[in-house]
C-alpha cells in the first residue's frame, strides 16, 4: 500500500500543525482538555492523509467537523489541499449524513424485525450459526470502523484494511513522541 | 437375444441422430474418447459383426472431428483391440447387454456438441466411462486398465436389476455410493446423462448425488479448468445449480466459470457435465490428474437447496471472491492471523487488533497530554531522533529546550494533591509513574529545607504560579507523569539555587 515513513511524515506534519492551532486558541486546557486536543488533531490528521478517498476518513472528518472548534483545525489541515474536499466535508457534517444515516438505520431495523417474526420456523443448522456468528462480528467491526455502518462486506473489508494501517501509523509516531519527551524530561542535557 | 436385437435397432436409430451431432464443431476430446471407447467396448462386446459398422462410421466421425485430439492413436489401438479383446469381453456379452438400453437412454440425450452413441447405462459402464475420461485427462496408460475392469465389474452390474428403466439403476447405484465411490461417480454421471430424457430420476438423483458428491461436485469446479473441460464443466453446473447452488458458490469459484456459464446456457443441457464433477474429492487418483483442488479456507458449508439462478449465482460468487481477496490481505496485516481459517475466527482477531490500535491511540494521546501542558513538541528532537525514516524537513520547532522545563516545576506542588486522586481508570501499568510517586511521596514527607525535598523550596520560588498550577491540577482528575518530577525536580532544584 502506502509507504508507512512518508504516511508517518505526513500525519506528523498535519497533527503538529493541528496542534499548534489548539494551543493557540486555548492558552491554558486542563489535561483533559488537552488530550481530546491531542486525539481530536491526530484523527483529523490521519484522515487528511488519505484526502477522504477512503469512506472512514470521509466519515471521521465529518464527525469532527460537527464541533466548532474542530472546523477551523480542519481548515488550517486542508489548507493547501482541494477547496472542494473542504466544502464537500462541512456540507455533510451539517446537512446530514446523519439524516440519511437514521434513515437506513431505521429501515433496516424494520426488516430485522420482520425477519424476527419469521425467523421461527427455520432449522438450526451449524451452517445458520456460523453465518450468524460472521454476521455479528460484522456488525462489531462495522461499529469499531468510523462509517462503516453504511458500507457493505467486501467494502468494509477493505476501509478496515485502510483503516488499520493509520492507526498503526497513528500509534507509531504518538508513542516516539511520548517517548522521546520523556527521555528528554529525564535528561534535559542531552536533549538535542 | 432379443435384448440384444432390440438394443441394436435402437442403436441403428440414435447412431443416425448422434451421427447427425457429429457436424458440431465444439466437441470435448474427452468425450470423444470415452465415447469412442464406449462404443468400442460395448459394440465389440455385443456384436462384432453388425456393430462393426456402426463402429467403423462411428469412430470415423469421430475421428473427423477429433483430428486434433491427442487420443486418436488410442481410438486406434482400441478399434485394434477390439476384435481381439472380443471373446474375453464376450463372456460378459449376457451380463453387458441388459445394461444397453439404460446406457443407451442414459447417453443419447446430450445434443451437439457431445457425439455420444447410446450406451447401456450400467454401473459397469458407467464407471469405466468416468474412469476412460479421466483417465483421458493425463495418464493413457491407464486406459488400458478398463478391459481388465470389466472383470471387476462383475459384481456391480449384476446388483442392478436388468432391465429395469434408468430410475431404478439410479436409486440402486444411490444406495450403493455412500459406500463405494465408484459408485458415487457412476451416479454423478449417469444423473446427467438422463438429463432430457427423465429429469425426475435426474432430480433425485442429484438429491442422492448431491449428498455424496456435493463435496467432490464443488472441488472439481475448482479443480480443472482446462480447456476441453470447459464445457463440460459449464454443463454440469447448470445442471447442478439449482439443487446445489449455495454450496458451490460459497466454494469460492473459478474465473472461467462465467465464461462456462455462458456457453452451457446456450447449448443447454449436456451429458458431459458428470465427468467434471467425479473426480477431486472423492477420488484423490483421478483429481490429481485433472488439476489439484484449490484450498479453502473457509468454513465447509453443507450443501443446500439454492434458489440461485445464474446471474445470482456469478455475482455472489464474484462478491465472495473479493472478499476472501481481502481477508487474505488481512491476514497478513493483523498478526497472529496466519493459522487462523474461517471468516469468524478471522474477523474476530481484526476487531481485537482494531479495538487494541484504538485504545493504544487513548492512551498514547493521555500519555502526551500529560507531558506537554502547552501541547508543545519539540520536533528537531523528534527528527534527530529518527523517529521518522526520513527527516521531516519543513516542520519547525515549537517550543525552546528552556522553555519546556519552565511550565513542569509549577506542577510540582499540585502533584501533591493530584496524586491523592489517584491514577487514571486505564489500567495500563505504568512504571515511571510509580517510580516517581514514590520518590515524590518520599520527598513530600521530608521537611522543609532536604535538598532531596525540593517541593518545599519549589512553592517559594514559583509562589506566584502554584495557585494557576494548583487549580488546573485539582481540576484534572489524572497525575502528571512522574517523569516530570524527577527531571523538573532537578532543574527546578538548580534554577532555584541559582
Amino acid at each position: 500500500m502506502r509507504n508507512p515513513s512518508s504516511l508517518k511524515q505526513e500525519f506528523l506534519k498535519k497533527w503538529i500543525k493541528g496542534l499548534q492551532i489548539c494551543s493557540a486558541t486555548k492558552k491554558k486546557m486542563s489535561i483533559m482538555e488537552r488530550r481530546k486536543a491531542i486525539k481530536v488533531s491526530a484523527d483529523i490528521a490521519m484522515a487528511s492523509t488519505r484526502k477522504s478517498t477512503t469512506y472512514w476518513s470521509h466519515a471521521l472528518m465529518a464527525n469532527a467537523s460537527k464541533d466548532d472548534t474542530n472546523k477551523i483545525i480542519i481548515e488550517n489541515i486542508l489548507g493547501n489541499d482541494d477547496d472542494n474536499s473542504k466544502r464537500i466535508i462541512f456540507k455533510k457534517a451539517s446537512m446530514g449524513i446523519s439524516m440519511s444515516q437514521k434513515r437506513i438505520v431505521r429501515s433496516k431495523k424494520i426488516v430485522r424485525n420482520s425477519c424476527k417474526i419469521s425467523r421461527r420456523a427455520r432449522k438450526i443448522s451449524p451452517s445458520t450459526i456460523a453465518k450468524k456468528l460472521v454476521k455479528k462480528r460484522t456488525q462489531v467491526l462495522k461499529s469499531l470502523v468510523p462509517g462503516g455502518e453504511y458500507m457493505d462486506d467486501a467494502s468494509l473489508i477493505k476501509e478496515t484494511l485502510d483503516y488499520i494501517i493509520s492507526l498503526r501509523v497513528q500509534v507509531d509516531v504518538m508513542r516516539h513522541l511520548a517517548n522521546n519527551a520523556s527521555h528528554e524530561i529525564n535528561d534535559p542535557k542531552t536533549s538535542s | 437375444m432379443d435384448i440384444a436385437s432390440k438394443n441394436e435397432s435402437e442403436q441403428e436409430k440414435r447412431n443416425e441422430e448422434v451421427s447427425m451431432n457429429y457436424q458440431s464443431p465444439n466437441i470435448s476430446s474427452e468425450w470423444q474418447l470415452s465415447g469412442s471407447n464406449l462404443t468400442n467396448a460395448s459394440m465389440g462386446i455385443m456384436n462384432p459383426s453388425s456393430t462393426n459398422q456402426m463402429v467403423d462410421s462411428f469412430c470415423t466421425t469421430t475421428w473427423d472431428q477429433s483430428t486434433n485430439s491427442p487420443n486418436l492413436g488410442f481410438c486406434d489401438a482400441n478399434v485394434q483391440i477390439n476384435p481381439s479383446t472380443t471373446n474375453p469381453l464376450g463372456t460378459l456379452g449376457p451380463s453387458w447387454t441388459p445394461s444397453n438400453p439404460m446406457l443407451k437412454g442414459g447417453m443419447f440425450p446430450p445434443p451437439g456438441p457431445v457425439m455420444l452413441p447410446q450406451f447401456p447405462a450400467d454401473s459397469g459402464f458407467i464407471e469405466r466411462a468416468a474412469r476412460f475420461s479421466c483417465f483421458s485427462g493425463g495418464n493413457f496408460g491407464d486406459m488400458m486398465n478398463p478391459f481388465s475392469i470389466p472383470e471387476s465389474m462383475n459384481p456391480y452390474h449384476r446388483g442392478p436389476a436388468p432391465m429395469q428403466g434408468p430410475q431404478e439403476v439410479l436409486a440402486c447405484n444411490g444406495l450403493k455410493s455412500p459406500q463405494k465411490q465408484h459408485l458415487s461417480n457412476v451416479d454423478t454421471e449417469k444423473s446427467p446423462l438422463k438429463n432430457e430424457k427423465k429429469s425426475e430420476s435426474f432430480a433425485r438423483s442429484q438429491d442422492e448425488a448431491k449428498e455424496v458428491v456435493g463435496v467432490s461436485g464443488n472441488e472439481s469446479d475448482e479443480a480443472g479448468c482446462s480447456g476441453r473441460r470447459e464445457e463440460t464443466e459449464g454443463a454440469g453446473e447448470e445442471s447442478y445449480g439449482k439443487n446445489i447452488g449455495s454450496k458451490k458458490r460459497k466454494r469460492g469459484g473459478q474465473d472461467t466459470e462465467p465464461a462456462k456459464d455462458q456457453i452451457e446456457i446456450q447449448k443447454g443441457e449436456q451429458n458431459p457435465n458428470s465427468i467434471s464433477i467425479k473426480p477431486g474429492g472423492k477420488n484423490g487418483k483421478q483429481g490429481s490428474q485433472f488439476s489439484d483442488p484449490t484450498k479453502e479456507e473457509y468454513i465447509h458449508v453443507r450443501a443446500r437447496r439454492g434458489q440461485a439462478t445464474n446471474s445470482h449465482s456469478l455475482a455472489e460468487r464474484i462478491r465472495r471472491e473479493k472478499i476472501s481477496e481481502r481477508m487474505k490481505y488481512l491476514q497478513d496485516l493483523v498478526p497472529g492471523c496466519n493459522k487462523v481459517t474461517g471468516k469468524a475466527v478471522m474477523l474476530d482477531e481484526i476487531i481485537n487488533y482494531v479495538q487494541s490500535l484504538q485504545r493504544q491511540v487513548e492512551f498514547l494521546s493521555m500519555k502526551l497530554a500529560t507531558v506537554n501542558p502547552r501541547l508543545d513538541f519539540n520536533i528537531d528532537g523528534l527528527l534527530s531522533k529518527d523517529i521518522l525514516q526520513s527527516r521531516a524537513g519543513p516542520s519547525s520547532s515549537l517550543a525552546f529546550p528552556p522553555d519546556m522545563t519552565m511550565p513542569y516545576p509549577p506542577l510540582h506542588p499540585s502533584q501533591a494533591g493530584i496524586l491523592q486522586s489517584g491514577l487514571p481508570g486505564y489500567g495500563i501499568p505504568n512504571d515511571a509513574f510509580r517510580r516517581a510517586i514514590n520518590p515524590h511521596l518520599a520527598t513530600t514527607s521530608c521537611g522543609p529545607g532536604d535538598y532531596k525535598d525540593p517541593s518545599s523550596q519549589a512553592p517559594n520560588v514559583w509562589d506566584n504560579e502554584l495557585h494557576n498550577v494548583v487549580q488546573m491540577g485539582l481540576n484534572s482528575s489524572a497525575p502528571l507523569s512522574s517523569q516530570d518530577l524527577s527531571g523538573s525536580l532537578s532543574s527546578g532544584q538548580m534554577k532555584a539555587e541559582s
